[in-house]
């Protein structure tokens, strides 16, 4: 029982829940902040996107005549659900293990794709032709982006797998450990390319200007969110937050761990997403335009899924013949 | 990589912005046009305004008190026409542009003025105090002409200019 | 102080804006625009965001004279925002109707439609006319919260 508590309580509060939300939420008023800066403007407080949330809870939700209403209002529901579960799953170094019955990485990553799946269905259950035109080019992307990733989380579990002598590891909490031991991924010049696919894939998957194109306020209207207003709003706002977190921590563990524990673990870890952030989101969403889907659809296909293949392949024979 | 010394000097020099609505707003322009004063003591009564207005925001109104003038801040274009066509410039743009106001006031957000009666020197007519239309005459009147010319109902006003050998 | 009227003053900080453009000429919405855009103005010091859909609206910018032809969809625009909402008038046209007052071709002033708030005459306003007029109509959405 005591362990039920305690994947409740790291479902709930901390690392997920209230921890990842607070986290999530800070992180995109830092990256408004930061972009306002940039571009010579003061900016809204850091707590702007606390404020946005809690006057999304003050509004009425409304429900358009043509929306399939219990499809309407479960999508938010369902990728909130999925990514606070996600968040759980994901360790920190030296501060948080996830329980194994949780899960692992291959349940991450199909929790990871729910997000995505909660918009689509939204936007084709709104019954708005803008929604329709939103879930058509998220559901673009995802395929385009969603490859590269499940390559790229094979060649860590490969990579770390091999080099402790056994099969991949699907493990978090074991590539981790391994990378406290011997090192961050990011300094092994094998994983550079896993690395820099993982970097083309999180601004994709977060929604961020260069690949924004489902959300593309200034095309469709924010697409699949068009018809929402209200606490419903609010939901997806708390999920795309706890998504950044969600990402920005599995790149964190996938590349980045630090070999440090307690307090300054947790400090040095939030301080890896802040700077992941800063330099990952804010810089390049001020200095790039928007894609269009077909050229997103072409990159992707082309150098994302290109280094992962290769980051695999590189992995495999290194490890391999290091093994040998 | 432009954007990248763009970025470096945004950060450095810090943000542009304007302090208002928390601060004082910057200086405005001096010939920013924007809300219209009216003078009745240097109106001439010509209602060359209220027929030129392209939006009617400006009336003149006969009451028994005189003549009232109302321009109506709210459908007012600030197109600056009364003011150039305004022989004495009674009319007058301000660079005041705090004209923002609650749907409660929106009535009140006219410029009043009252061009008063007055009962004739010579006559005991009445007429209205306007400044006189002394543009044409020549020789020019003297300051005190003026004074003495301003006291009378338009008749005499018109036998003043007369007895001085020029149709007015 | 109760936890929900501080739950309301927390909320008073993120106004949306959206804004209707009903037949304006274009000379407001590129004022908007301005005070939307460049870092000399920068509205998102107040917490304010332009939202491409009426359903996240919170307050509502009308600019242009209604004309008959807008009237019925500018109308029904104004029903999807949910309450509770703040309207402006942006520019003399929807005020009073401006220099199209009284054409047969135009419903101005768009109070006998929509429930005004705040008006910004101008025509078009400067741009910190409307952060004066959006700083006016958040009193009023801080009271209706």
């Amino acid at each position: 029982m005591a362990n039920s508590y305690a994947i409740l309580i790291a479902v709930l509060l901390f690392p997920g829940g209230l921890f990842a939300l607070a986290l999530g939420l800070t992180l995109k008023g830092a990256d408004r902040r930061v972009a306002a800066r940039l571009q010579g403007r003061v900016g809204p407080p850091l707590t702007q996107p606390f404020f946005d949330i809690v006057k999304l809870g003050f509004k009425r939700t409304m429900v358009p005549d043509t929306a399939s209403e219990t499809v309407f209002l479960a999508a938010p529901l369902v990728g909130t659900a999925s990514m606070l579960l996600a968040v759980a799953l994901i360790p920190i170094a030296g501060v948080y293990n996830p329980d194994p019955q949780i899960g692992n990485l291959l349940v991450l990553l199909y929790l990871l794709a729910i997000p995505g799946v909660a918009l689509m269905i939204a936007g084709s259950a709104s019954g708005s032709p803008y929604g329709a035109i939103g879930f058509s080019r998220e559901m673009a992307l995802m395929l385009a982006y969603e490859g590269p990733i499940v390559l790229v989380v094979i060649a860590v579990a490969l990579r770390t797998g091999l080099a402790e002598g056994h099969f991949p590891t699907f493990s978090l909490a074991e590539i981790v450990h391994y990378q406290q031991a011997h090192g961050a991924f990011v300094l092994d010049p094998v994983m550079w390319p896993a690395a820099a696919a993982f970097a083309f894939f999180y601004p994709a998957n977060l929604g961020i200007v260069p690949f924004d194109i489902p959300e593309a306020e200034t095309e469709v209207l924010e697409g699949p969110l068009l018809e929402y207003s209200g606490p419903a709003l609010a939901l997806f706002k708390i999920m795309s937050a706890l998504k950044a977190v969600v990402v920005l921590s599995l790149g964190v563990a996938l590349f980045m761990p630090l070999p440090l524990t307690g307090g300054v673990g947790l400090a040095a870890w939030v301080g890896q997403q802040l700077v992941l952030v800063l330099i990952g989101v804010t810089a390049v969403r001020v200095s790039r335009g928007r894609m269009r889907i077909d050229q997103a659809f072409v990159f992707f296909l082309k150098w994302p899924l290109l280094l992962s293949a290769a980051s695999l392949a590189v992995a495999a024979y290194y490890t391999a013949g290091g093994a040998l | 990589m432009n954007f990248l010394s763009l970025f470096a000097r945004n950060l450095r020099r810090g943000p542009y912005t304007e302090p208002f609505p928390f601060g004082p707003p910057s200086p405005t322009p001096k010939r920013l046009r924007g809300r219209i004063a009216f003078d009745a003591a240097t109106c001439e009564g010509c209602l060359l305004c209220e027929k030129l207005c392209p939006s009617g925001a400006i009336k003149f109104t006969r009451t028994p008190e005189g003549m009232t003038f109302d321009c109506w801040h709210p459908t007012c274009v600030f197109c600056g026409t009364c003011e150039f066509y305004c022989p004495t410039k009674a009319i007058h743009q301000t660079n005041d542009w705090h004209l923002a106001h609650f749907q409660s006031e929106k009535f009140g957000m006219t410029e009043h003025g009252l061009i008063p009666n007055l009962v004739c020197a010579d006559c005991g007519g009445k007429g209205l105090n306007t400044v006189p239309n002394t543009a044409k005459v020549r020789p020019p009147l003297s300051a005190e002409e003026v004074v003495q010319l301003r006291a009378r109902c338009p008749k005499c006003r018109n036998k003043f200019l007369k007895s001085r050998g020029k149709k007015p | 102080m109760t936890v929900l009227a501080r739950l309301k003053n927390l909320a008073a900080r993120s106004p949306w804006l959206y804004r209707i453009n009903a037949g304006s000429c274009n000379g407001c919405d590129v004022e908007l625009a301005t005070t939307a855009l460049i870092p000399r103005y920068d509205v998102e010091r107040l917490g304010i965001q332009y939202c491409g859909s009426p359903r996240h609206a919170d307050i509502v910018l009308i600019t242009g004279p209604l004309t008959k032809h807008v009237l019925e969809a500018a109308t029904r625009i104004y029903a999807e925002i949910p309450d509770p909402k703040v309207t402006v008038a942006v520019g003399v046209c929807p005020i009073s109707g401006g220099i199209y007052r009284e054409s047969y071709a135009v419903c101005a002033p768009i109070d006998q439609y929509f429930p005004v708030d705040v008006n910004i005459p101008g025509c078009p306003p400067r741009p910190p006319a409307i952060i004066e007029g959006v700083a006016k109509a958040l009193e009023i959405w801080r009271q209706r919260l």
